[in-house]
């Protein structure tokens, strides 16, 4: 059982309303053009969609996927004040076109750009990357029921 | 399954030349070569201008406190210093490779008179031992010093092809006897003065035509007053040799590292004074001036204990005991020769005006071997031609170690001017500010002697100048072609195959064959890709303990793809970094232990190394294309992707630091 870090659980990140099957082949861009239409609506009331959109496409660009196969494209918003989170499951993955790494799991995070979170915010990337492994990510690729697969990565 | 990112090479810096030693043994390692001198120097004064040698011998080692004010200031200046690069900062490479070349005949005269005078103090001992073992062998003094000397040299030659380095701890002891013998002389004399009573020597020199050299040809050039000081001064100051090996030494004196170098000086200076000073005046007290002119002109602190007051059993204890302590110090100073030219080459080498052939390293053992035998045959050709002779030996030294002086005292006055925006954390006193120039008063005094001393040296001897000018020239001109050679080396472009064998490297398959050799309590990792970007590992040079704290300096190189053993090879561009973090680190007198990797990512790298190694802290520069959040976050990623669920709990800290600024994370 992975220890989380103080102030940080998945389970107040993924819950089964925020994750989402990728079928299909989509790009890399196309995968997180559509984590960013799922997490609109939860904060729309703060972000435009143009800021939003405009901001996770450049932070695409510097986010590397992980050697594990799992890819974090996050971006940081002054106006939040909390941590949102999708989860997309893409059963067929895309390859990285940098590294050529297989993607079957992403999470798209948004945090709030204040010092106060910073901590938090890297904390929460360390949980992910420690969570999210080959292993764990093929079981999840094999996965069609969102509960089930937040059960499988909380462990509840 | 956890992933885990395998490198393809680690290389690590061999750590030998990273270990820093304290005052003691850096007092150590130069008193084994500048106070060796105590066991000739007397001789060789007295055979040049009799019974007056001792005020001038002590005089020289008085001066010697003045000269290690020079080196301090230099040392200061440059960490990574020595005669040459004090010289090519101040009057360009042409000077530095001309007194470099005087420096090398310093160090390559260090081991046969040191060695050859070895010889002649056992000699002197089986002397009195056969006789009494009822041996009746007669084995010729200087025969014997000569064998002696060729077998020591010998081993030497071997052992620094092998590569052993000098070991500071050996040099403590052999030190450390020294003093004991030395104090034990010094009281027992001081019976033998009070029971016996004593008379000073004289203070006029009287020269022998031999030691007036060319001189005589110069009836205006009279041997008395302040021109016959300063002739026995030159004839005096080959106990002034080994100072050289301060400079050499200071890049390895430990944290902090101004205060530890003024405590070398203090030293050396007490040491000498009382050694090499005070023994030799005591000797001219206690030996009748025939005996020091005959029988103890080659062995002057065995005659020393054996006219002592007392009975014959003792004294001739007391000779084993000098003996013994005379051999080890010397021999040590032989290994110093050898150690100290090789390392002045390599210094030369450093800056191009060695060819690559003289750096060519030993297959086996990995060091300077042709450099190593040069060295180990030129002494050896010396050994043979002076035929156990120590006074022609003598003659010859003091031509390297009075230019040698000269061109140091000479560049510092130079740099007053020319760096003088530059702060100095000490200077040489007598010092008059005129604007922004500290005018050195006390170097221009200094130098006014030396130039002096070192005018009559050429003209009062003969072999010395000969000697001394003739093999000057001859690596004068090796430098010089091989600075030409190189030259048209570099304009070509051409590759050099064996660039990968210039630096001290050890090649791992992987990071795990390293940490056993983290031992300290506490480990801070420092990663580093650009040399000139070392604000971090200067910031976290500046506040550690080094006796409780690894500092793992790492360089990770970006590969593509994962796979074990493409047998990859660190460019140019790699080594400035870690030549970079060894300058750096002996600025400030703390281990490190530099590691390279070939990595396909740099946060990859960082995390399983600082895993493995159980780093209690992380502290990164700030990189300028992606900033410190950036960093930090790929840090933390790859941390969580590397971290084992079963991992011990431990927070490490997490640093990205710039000028005067720096950022933190706890990493859990």
């Amino acid at each position: 059982m992975i220890r989380q870090p103080a102030g940080v659980s998945l389970s107040s990140l993924i819950n089964p309303e925020n994750i989402i099957f990728l079928d299909g082949k989509p790009s890399k861009e196309e995968a997180v053009r559509l984590l960013t239409e799922k997490i609109l609506p939860r904060v729309s009331a703060l972000i435009s969609r143009k800021a939003l959109f405009d901001r996770v496409a450049e932070v695409e660009k510097l986010n590397p996927v992980l050697e594990s196969g799992f890819y974090i494209p996050h971006a940081k918003f002054p106006e939040l004040d909390g941590f949102h989170a999708v989860l997309g499951i893409l059963p067929e993955g895309f390859a990285d076109p940098v590294t050529g790494l297989k993607v079957k799991a992403a999470l798209l995070l948004l945090s709030p750009h204040k010092p106060a979170f910073f901590q938090r915010h890297l904390n929460i990337l360390s949980l992910l990357s420690q969570t999210f492994q080959p292993e764990l990510i093929e079981k999840l690729a094999a996965l069609k029921d969102p509960a089930a697969v937040c059960s499988l990565i909380t462990g509840k | 399954m956890v992933v885990n990112p395998k490198y393809k090479q680690v290389f690590v810096l061999s750590t030998a030349m990273l270990s820093f030693i304290s005052f003691w043994k850096a007092s150590a390692i130069v008193l084994c070569d500048f106070g060796s001198s105590a066991f000739y120097s007397g001789g060789i004064a007295m055979r040049a201008f009799g019974p007056a040698f001792p005020w001038f011998i002590l005089g020289v080692m008085l001066f010697s406190g003045v000269m290690l004010g020079v080196y301090t200031e230099s040392c200061i200046m440059f960490t990574r210093g020595g005669l040459y690069i004090v010289v090519r900062e101040a009057m360009g490479k042409v000077m530095a490779k001309l007194s470099v070349s005087a420096l090398l005949l310093d160090y390559t005269l260090t081991g046969p008179i040191s060695s050859v005078a070895a010889g002649l103090y056992l000699g002197g001992l089986f002397d009195n031992i056969l006789p009494l073992l009822h041996i009746n062998w007669q084995v010729p003094s200087r025969a014997f010093a000569v064998i002696f000397a060729l077998a020591v040299t010998g081993y030497f030659w071997r052992e620094n092809i092998k590569g052993v380095e000098e070991s500071a701890d050996n040099n403590l002891k052999i030190v450390s006897f020294v003093a004991v013998v030395a104090v034990i002389l010094i009281v027992w004399s001081g019976f033998t003065l009070y029971h016996r009573g004593f008379t000073l020597p004289p203070f006029t020199p009287v020269f022998t035509d031999e030691a007036l050299g060319w001189t005589v040809h110069f009836p205006w050039l009279k041997a008395v007053g302040l021109v016959g000081i300063m002739m026995a001064f030159g004839h005096s100051v080959l106990a002034l040799s080994g100072l050289e090996t301060l400079a050499q030494v200071y890049r390895e004196i430990e944290d902090p590292k101004i205060e530890n170098l003024k405590k070398t000086v203090v030293i050396i200076f007490i040491f000498s004074i009382l050694f090499t000073g005070l023994l030799t005046f005591i000797s001219a007290l206690i030996i009748p001036s025939d005996l020091i002119a005959g029988k103890y002109a080659e062995n002057l602190l065995s005659g020393l204990a054996l006219e002592l007051h007392g009975p014959y059993w003792a004294r001739l204890f007391m000779q084993m005991a000098v003996v013994l302590s005379g051999v080890l110090m010397l021999v040590g100073a032989v290994n110093t020769s050898f150690v100290g030219a090789n390392g002045v080459l390599n210094r030369v080498a450093d800056d191009g005006i060695l060819h690559d052939w003289f750096r060519h390293l030993h297959k086996k053992y990995g060091t300077t071997h042709r450099l190593v035998n040069i060295i180990a045959i030129t002494q050896i050709l010396i050994i043979l031609i002076s035929r156990g002779d120590i006074y022609l030996l003598g003659q010859a030294y003091a031509f390297g170690v009075m230019w040698s002086l000269t061109f140091d005292t000479l560049s510092m006055i130079i740099l007053r001017f020319k760096k003088r925006d530059e702060e100095r954390e000490w200077m040489f006193p007598i010092n008059i500010k005129a604007g922004n120039v500290y005018v050195p008063v006390g170097l221009f005094a200094i130098l006014l002697v030396l130039l002096t001393a070192t005018g009559l040296n050429m003209l009062t001897k003969k072999i010395a100048t000969i000697g001394g000018v003739l093999f000057t020239t001859t690596f004068f001109t090796i430098f010089h072609i091989s600075e030409k050679m190189n030259e048209k080396k570099a304009q070509l472009y051409a590759e050099d195959d064996e660039s990968d064998e210039k630096m001290n490297l050890r090649r791992e398959a992987d990071i795990s064959s390293v940490l056993p050799e983290l031992t300290k309590d506490r480990c801070i990792l420092v990663p580093v890709r650009n040399p000139n970007n070392l604000v971090h590992l200067a910031s976290v040079l500046e506040t550690v303990e080094d006796e409780n704290t690894n500092i793992i300096v790492l360089s990770a190189k970006i590969t593509s793809g994962i796979q074990i053993g493409g047998g990859e090879a660190m460019s140019d561009e790699d080594k400035d970094v870690f030549s970079a973090v060894v300058l750096l680190a002996e600025k400030y007198g703390k281990t490190v232990k530099p590691i390279f990797v070939f990595s396909n990512n740099p946060f990859y790298s960082m995390a399983q190394v600082a895993q493995a190694a159980g780093a209690d802290e992380i502290v990164m520069g700030v990189s300028g294309s992606t900033g410190a959040e950036v960093q930090m976050e790929r840090l933390a990623m790859a941390w969580g992707m590397l971290k084992k669920p079963d991992a011990p709990a431990k927070h490490v800290l997490a640093r990205v630091v710039w000028e005067g600024r720096q950022m933190t994370y706890q990493l859990s």
